[in-house]
């Protein structure tokens, strides 16, 4: 599936009288089974993009579209084709891990045993066999980022939008997830739209960063990814991977000034 | 083991000094009755019948008025939560009766139902309607946005999301309104035992009469099992939370 990004512009009322733009024309086009990320400083709108793209948001201008390139006059509703995995988890604190899991097919209607099978093998696959009936709140945060993975995965849809989902995660836990998100990636196949701040995530991940400016968040510029597949960690200290890096870290390191002069502001202003 | 040891220790060592002091200083027994004496006079209490009899009254009525008010309350709490327009209609009575002392009632709740049964249950349980009702509500209201939008992104409808997040997700509220409900219903029940003339009976009753006739052994007895009851009732209530709603033992559940 394709995510057609046009003109997307999203605007908050602000104190006083001035709009705060959170994104201002926005326009992409995602390809289908690519690995995109939005690589921005904090407040530059790319949370706010990809919960419009889910249908979770409304775009106060533009339009998002959802396109089958093999099908391209269906239109296709925003939400059905598209699952969510959020920088807060959201996991439902009063179900187990299983009830997690198999929520949005219990949604669906599918009946216990059959939901119940599917969640058991995917929880099993992100490493989880044997926690089942654990409480989110028994689990380590390594171990909730993967609950909520699959609860995501299990809906087989074609695509995936995550927002920060391992920036709580100590370094270690990190790795081991970034990992398990590649080796899905290959698996599976789908349109990954990734949010993240950090730069060697966003290379070791994806197949083009979509580096942002600050608010109000506009393209900066697109990068090509032209690492070779299966990635692996040992990449990151390959000569492409330091040029790549390079220049990202130009492009963002203004744009987080900015960002950070911004909140100043804020902070001010509200004094 | 050694932390259950010290308080206990030093619960004994208030007892002794109370005990000695008493006896020391030769205080007479109508102001500050020793604690040996008011054992004896709890046993004896004990022995007649006279505490199986009134606390065994008290504490039905505690949970009769308890349970009317919680299923009042949480009931129309959820529905406050669920319709803007019943929330509206509702809120402005909420809103100025709630800081109406209910004590106050008391005169008027006597005149119309005299000072039977049904005076002391309909008391307790508008008491303690109110924080139930206020913490259903509030709980509700106070959604994680996060959950629902969750939620809906796996395809769960408006209805489903109602009952499947927002009512779940409202329990640590209404537990805690049910707890607040439990203590004022408790201290109305013994305190409208206290007044009136008819009807005699109930650790409040016992309270007022002990005090009437100057038995102040009998009055110390009685408070030590309301102290008791009150806090094995406040155990029971958090046993039944935990078993209810056990993530809630959880910090930073999700």
């Amino acid at each position: 599936m394709d995510v057609s990004v046009e003109n997307v512009t999203q605007a908050w009322p602000g104190r006083g009288d001035d709009p705060v733009i959170a994104l201002e024309n926005f326009s992409h086009r995602f390809a289908s089974r690519r690995f995109s990320c939005l690589l921005g400083p904090s407040g530059c709108g790319k949370s706010t993009l990809v919960q419009i793209i889910g249908g979770l948001e409304a775009a106060t201008e533009g339009n998002v579209r959802i396109v089958d390139p093999a099908r391209p006059d269906v239109a296709h509703p925003l939400g059905a084709d598209s699952v969510m995995v959020w920088q807060t988890l959201n996991l439902f604190p009063w179900r187990n891990v299983i009830d997690n899991v198999a929520f949005g097919l219990e949604m669906e209607g599918v009946p216990k045993k059959q939901r119940y099978q599917r969640a058991k093998s995917l929880i099993t696959s992100v490493g989880l066999a044997g926690f089942e009936q654990h409480l989110p709140g028994q689990l380590s945060g390594g171990m909730r980022q993967r609950v909520a993975l699959a609860r995501a995965l299990i809906m087989e849809r074609p695509i995936m939008l995550m927002d920060e989902p391992f920036g709580a995660l100590d370094a270690q836990t990190k790795i081991v997830m970034q990992e398990e998100l590649l080796r899905v990636f290959d698996q599976t196949q789908k349109t990954i739209i990734f949010v993240t701040h950090a730069i060697e995530e966003a290379i070791l991940l994806a197949d083009e960063i979509i580096v942002m400016t600050a608010r109000p968040g506009r393209i900066k510029e697109v990068l090509q990814v032209d690492l070779p597949r299966p990635r692996s960690l040992e990449m990151v200290n390959s000569k492409a991977f330091g040029t790549l890096f390079d220049r990202a870290f130009h492009l963002i390191r203004e744009e987080v000034m900015k960002s950070m002069a911004q909140q100043a502001m804020a902070l001010e202003g509200s004094r | 083991m050694a932390e259950g040891a010290t308080p206990t220790a030093i619960i004994l060592a208030v007892l002794l000094a109370w005990e000695l002091f008493v006896r020391w200083r030769g205080i007479a027994p109508i102001y500050l009755p020793p604690p040996s004496t008011i054992l004896v006079y709890l046993f004896r209490m004990i022995g007649n019948g006279s505490i199986e009899y009134n606390l065994g009254v008290t504490l039905l009525r505690i949970f009769a008025g308890f349970a009317i008010a919680a299923f009042a309350g949480v009931t129309l709490g959820v529905l406050m939560g669920m319709s803007r327009l019943i929330a509206r209609v509702v809120d402005p009575w909420i809103a100025a009766l709630y800081p109406l002392p209910k004590i106050a009632l008391i005169p008027l709740l006597v005149i119309w139902l005299g000072t039977g049964e049904l005076y002391k249950i309909v008391i307790s349980a508008v008491t303690a309607f109110f924080p139930i009702v206020i913490s259903t509500y509030a709980g509700i209201r106070q959604t994680d946005r996060g959950l629902i939008k969750a939620a809906e992104d796996l395809g769960a409808s408006r209805r489903q999301i109602q009952l499947k997040v927002v009512i779940p997700a409202a329990i640590p509220s209404i537990f805690a309104g049910l707890h607040l409900g439990m203590g004022v219903t408790v201290i109305l029940i013994v305190a409208a035992e206290m007044i009136g003339s008819s009807s005699q009976s109930g650790m409040g009753f016992l309270l007022i009469q002990a005090g009437q006739v100057m038995e102040t052994e009998k009055v110390f007895a009685s408070l030590v099992v309301l102290a008791i009851v009150g806090a094995l009732i406040i155990k029971l209530q958090q046993w039944i939370d935990r078993k209810v709603a056990p993530w809630t033992a959880y910090r930073d559940g999700h």
